[in-house]
């Protein structure tokens, strides 16, 4: 990027909440079913039905607010935000206008080992629409499913305080992990459960934010990050060239990796929000507010320094633990409890664990692994009873069947010998049958120790413990 | 006496002793409708086999020996914007010209489970926008009282029904006079409960603040019967009340002695037609003799309840009426170029003119830069005129004025001219503003021999001062007159 | 005072034919001046902490209708769906 400019980028950011039941109504919040089976008088808005709110949504999204240092407004009210479209089948979506649930806090995210806070605007709750569906089979029209219909939605606005794309991947990373902390979003891209509008800005360092332009339609993050940069070029390009950024809502095609307006759209945009009168004022009594922020768990940037300060991780491997809400309960049960080294530990984690996780697609709960079995496993590396080598042996049986670890080594009979008189005689043995090499390491070749100890090594089948056994070679060498 | 011009109070005791059968009543009723409708026109849809159905189930509970609700086997009339699982729910539009729903709305789940039977659908003004039942896409409904006049609106057709006789009670809605205004019109008593204390769960919404079913009957026992019925808290309605009601009808005494009554001055200005003074204040004086300390009041902020009620009825009816896009039900044009296209289409011809301007108005006052002045303004004027409402009743048990400004007018006299039509509600839209319960009652004729009403306001929840004094009244005067047919 | 009838009956999703259109013009502005006798009261109107509503609980309940039942009164359905005219995005 042509580097006289910066990049302003804010995101709004929607993640629909795993409750039991829909925002308004009692249908079952689930993804994937069959076409409108999952809709009811109330969601699809037939005439004289009327919407109640769930309880839960409003705790979700003030335990949200506490995670992202949030004052809450525990007295609030709906508003409606009024336009046509077919996937809003009451032609308005009940939602927050100018007062959010939760507004006024911050977040801290990590780019390239350095800390930077990003403003928290307001975070409000809505319902989700449903979906249009489109193919050339449908000759001119389209299809609307309503199952997504009243799905409720948290939606996060940040502070225009992103300079980068790679700032933006590292928010929408963080907001992905403290939602699934809170485990109030299933947190499941492929499936839309997270969803972002960008707001992208560019101006001359020094100089006055430019226009900003609202891209929606962006699915994943990685979408994000390309759908900024090529707004931040189109806008640079574009003031290069002389002429002004449009203010303008545009639509991101990430399969052609472009941004398109959507003027077309923005004619008759005037939602016409007024308070929903069919919903009275939500109170939350402050002692509510309390409890939920005593539920809110170590969140992932605390983690992280924990790990750095207190355990001595490297930041890399600090925060890719700390941000999957599996692997860091994994590491915090074998180290706190198991008592296990932190290093030794994340070595594990990070690399045997990590690809086999890879390898079949598993999480860490699907199998058989369990933090006490893999404290185990690792206390019998460190006191020498098996080698590291036979330790990945027995790991790759116990991360598939439940076995006990201890009956795996005697069977397998990877125990090492660690007995001195066993070592010694098989040292004798050994020496007695390489004269040439005991005389040539004699004669200064000192190399001639490593194919002494190797042929220990083989004579053992491997068991011998290699440290122990170089000890002794070298001792009777001495001799 | 014929069965059908009794008081749902009085067939009650005669069902309860086995004297009549809910058929034999059922049956009685539906032939007075075939007989007199054709006039009248009081219904969209008649529900004669079912409730025949219905009033027979209800005789064989009844001579099995169940213990029965009070009104069980007693026929109902239902307003056409309350919805009636199976049986078509027009609110008397093109747009809904076909419409059924799949569910009941929690008032006629109630109805049925107190054994009610359900004789049919009444006419309406188009979406329950009106004062005179002639925005109806169906029919005009007749005053039965003299059918070249209207029977007013929006519930004209539950009132006419009910005046004529082709209903023992009926259901209504009243988001800014539509129950009042059309009893008064008709010469039956109509109650618009307190904002709340009714479900509105499956009533068709026109302004949901605003909007509530109640009951129109014969005699002021008979509304009170009909409100112990549908009242109470609803899960459905976020909007409902949390408390407990108790039995209005069992609180009738006739005894209006200590009761204070007061009168607002702004209620009886230039714009009210004489004779309806004269009726009013001869009712009050009538409750004075009887005991009542009538005394006179003041409600500055009421000659603005009709500017505020239109700014948030019709701003709330945009949006309400907005889901019907041709999409999941009702109306959608036939010839359309795309989904703007199909949507304006369907729209411009499925609604009315009415429902079309206050829909425009609605959109207009929540429009970028109008909305604070129009909008909010409206709002707190509302809470203005709740205030002073609360002050009153602070000093009074009931406030009395009069329905409606005059009396029913000729068919077609204002249909031409919105605002003439707006002015019949300038006595009734203040109640709603400030959400409280007001009934209208017969007290006499004017000098063309047509009904005027006669209004008595209470405070939140004391629908049983209102319908007490209401009860004294009716007791003083013998009763209320009856149509010729 | 004039408003944009065009623009709001755009917002509303309404057509008003030209013919119609003097006539509904006239009407708007006697309604429009009819609502201008209201008098501004002041700017902020706070939340009402009075009138506060119960929350439902969360629980799901399903299999109450079926999507014929649902659908009966739809214009057009086809697999499962309601159709409308195509639209993009």
């Amino acid at each position: 990027m042509n580097d006289e400019y910066e990049v302003v980028i804010g995101l709004e950011t929607h993640a629909e909440l795993s409750t039991e039941s829909k925002i308004y109504c009692s249908c079952k919040n689930k993804f994937g079913i069959e076409v409108n089976t999952e809709v009811c008088p109330i969601c699809m808005a037939l005439p004289g039905t009327l919407p109640t709110l769930n309880e839960r949504v409003v705790d979700y999204a003030i335990k949200m607010g506490h995670a992202l240092n949030c004052k809450i407004n525990r007295v609030c009210k709906q508003d409606r935000k009024n336009y046509f479209y077919p996937d809003l089948p009451k032609a308005y979506q009940i939602s927050q206008s100018d007062i959010p649930l939760c507004e006024n806090g911050y977040v801290d995210i990590l780019v390239n080992g350095e800390s930077k806070r990003i403003g928290i605007t307001r975070i409000h709750i809505e319902e989700d629409a449903g979906k249009l569906l489109h193919a050339t089979s449908f000759e001119g029209s389209s299809l609307v499913d309503l199952n997504r219909c009243g799905v409720p939605l948290i939606e996060i606005v940040s502070e225009p305080d992103m300079r980068s794309s790679a700032e933006a991947k590292a928010y929408l990373e963080t907001l992905k992990s403290i939602l699934s902390y809170l485990d109030i979003c299933d947190c499941k891209m492929q499936e839309g459960s997270i969803r972002c509008d960008v707001n992208v800005s560019v101006h001359k360092k020094g100089t006055p934010f430019g226009t900003r332009t609202e891209m929606k339609n962006v699915n994943s993050f990685s979408a994000a990050v390309r759908g900024i940069e090529y707004e931040q070029k189109r806008q640079i390009a574009a003031l290069e060239a002389g002429e002004t950024v449009v203010q303008e809502t545009r639509r991101w095609d990430d399969a052609q990796g472009i941004s398109v307006s959507m003027r077309t759209k923005e004619d008759a945009h005037d939602y016409r929000y007024f308070p929903e009168p069919d919903l009275l004022t939500i109170s939350v009594d402050e002692k509510r507010v309390e409890e939920l922020k005593a539920q809110i768990p170590e969140l992932p940037t605390q983690k992280i320094l924990r790990y750095v300060q207190k355990l001595g991780l490297p930041q890399q491997d600090a925060t890719i633990i700390a941000e999957n809400v599996d692997l860091a309960n994994f590491f915090d049960e074998c180290t706190q409890k198991g008592g296990a080294s932190p290093k030794i530990a994340a070595n594990w984690l990070l690399g045997d664990i990590s690809k086999y996780l890879n390898e079949t697609g598993k999480t860490l709960g699907e199998t058989k692994l369990t933090p006490e079995k893999m404290t185990e496993l690792i206390g019998y590396i460190e006191k020498n009873t098996i080698s590291t080598a036979s330790g990945k042996k027995i790991f790759e049986i116990i991360v598939a069947e439940d076995k006990p670890i201890k009956q795996l080594i005697d069977d397998m009979g990877l125990a090492q010998v660690s007995d001195t008189s066993e070592l010694e005689a098989l040292a004798d043995k050994v020496l007695a049958e390489n004269e040439p090499s005991v005389t040539s390491y004699k004669n200064g070749k000192t190399n001639a120790l490593g194919y002494l100890v190797g042929q220990c090594m083989k004579a053992s089948k491997g068991k011998a413990n290699p440290g122990m056994m170089k000890e002794i070679i070298l001792k009777k060498l001495g001799e | 006496m014929e069965l059908y011009e009794m008081t749902a109070a009085q067939l009650s005791e005669k069902l309860e002793s086995k004297e009549i059968s809910s058929c034999e009543l059922t049956q009685a009723v539906i032939d007075r409708i075939n007989s007199v409708d054709g006039k009248v026109k009081a219904y969209l849809t008649v529900n004669a086999e079912e409730a025949i159905e219905q009033a027979k189930a209800v005789d064989n509970k009844r001579i099995s020996g169940e213990k029965l609700p009070k009104l069980a086997g007693i026929p109902i009339g239902i307003k056409d914007n309350i919805s009636t699982k199976g049986i078509k729910t027009t609110c008397a539009s093109k747009m809904l010209e076909n419409y059924v729903p799949p569910f009941d709305a929690t008032v006629i789940e109630k109805i049925k489970a107190s054994d009610m039977v359900l004789l049919g659908k009444l006419n309406m003004d188009e979406f329950a926008m009106g004062s005179s039942t002639e925005n109806s896409y169906f029919n005009v409904t007749h005053n039965p009282f003299d059918l070249d006049k209207v029977p007013g609106g929006s519930s004209g057709g539950s009132a006419a029904a009910v005046s004529a006789r082709e209903a023992i009670v009926a259901l209504g809605s009243d988001t800014g006079g539509s129950i009042r205004q059309p009893s008064a019109n008709c010469g039956v008593v109509g109650l618009k409960p307190t904002y709340g204390s009714v479900s509105r769960y499956g009533l068709v919404a026109f302004a949901s603040s605003l909007d509530q079913i109640g009951p129109i009957g014969k005699s002021v026992k008979d509304v009170a019967m009909v409100q112990d019925i549908i009242c109470g808290r609803d899960k459905m309605d976020a909007t409902s009340a949390v408390r407990e009601y108790t039995s209005i009808a069992d609180s009738l005494t006739g005894d209006v002695s200590g009761v204070k009554i007061g009168i607002p001055n702004e209620y009886f200005g230039e714009a009210i037609d004489d004779d309806v003074k004269t009726a009013v204040m001869n009712a009050v004086h009538e409750l004075e003799k009887a005991g009542a300390k009538v005394c006179e009041i003041s409600l500055p902020s009421a000659k603005y309840a009709l500017p505020a009620y239109y700014i948030i009825s019709s701003a709330e009816a945009s949006s309400n009426l907005a889901r019907f896009d041709g999409v999941r039900y009702g109306y959608r044009a036939k010839d359309y170029t795309d989904l703007v296209d199909m949507y304006e289409k369907t729209r411009s011809e499925g609604f009315g003119s009415e429902v079309k301007r206050r829909i425009m108005l609605g959109t207009f006052v929540l429009s970028s830069g109008y909305y604070d002045a129009y909008y909010k303004q409206a709002k707190l004027m509302q809470r203005k005129i709740a205030g002073e409402y609360k002050a009153a009743f602070n000093e009074v048990d009931v406030i009395a004025t009069p329905t409606a400004p005059f009396t029913a007018c000729k068919i077609g006299q204002n249909i031409d001219d919105p605002l003439k039509m707006y002015a019949c509600d300038i006595c009734t839209v203040t109640v709603n503003i400030a959400g409280l319960p007001a009934v209208s009652l017969p007290c006499g004729m004017d000098r063309s021999n047509m009904p005027v009403g006669l209004q008595l306001i209470g405070d939140s929840f004391c629908e049983d001062k209102i319908l007490g004094a209401a009860y004294a009244y009716e007791k003083l005067i013998g009763g209320f007159a009856a149509p010729t047919l | 005072m004039d408003i944009d009838i065009r623009h709001i009956a755009k917002l509303s999703r309404l057509k008003i034919s030209d013919d119609e259109f003097a006539k509904f013009e006239n009407e708007m502005k006697g309604i429009v001046d009819m609502v201008n006798t209201l008098p501004q009261l002041g700017e902020d109107l706070a939340i009402d902490e009075n009138n506060v509503m119960q929350l439902r609980q969360d629980i799901a309940e399903t299999g109450k209708f079926t999507r014929d039942e649902l659908f009966q009164n739809a214009p057009q359905v086809k697999a499962g769906c309601l159709v409308v005219p195509k639209t993009v995005e």
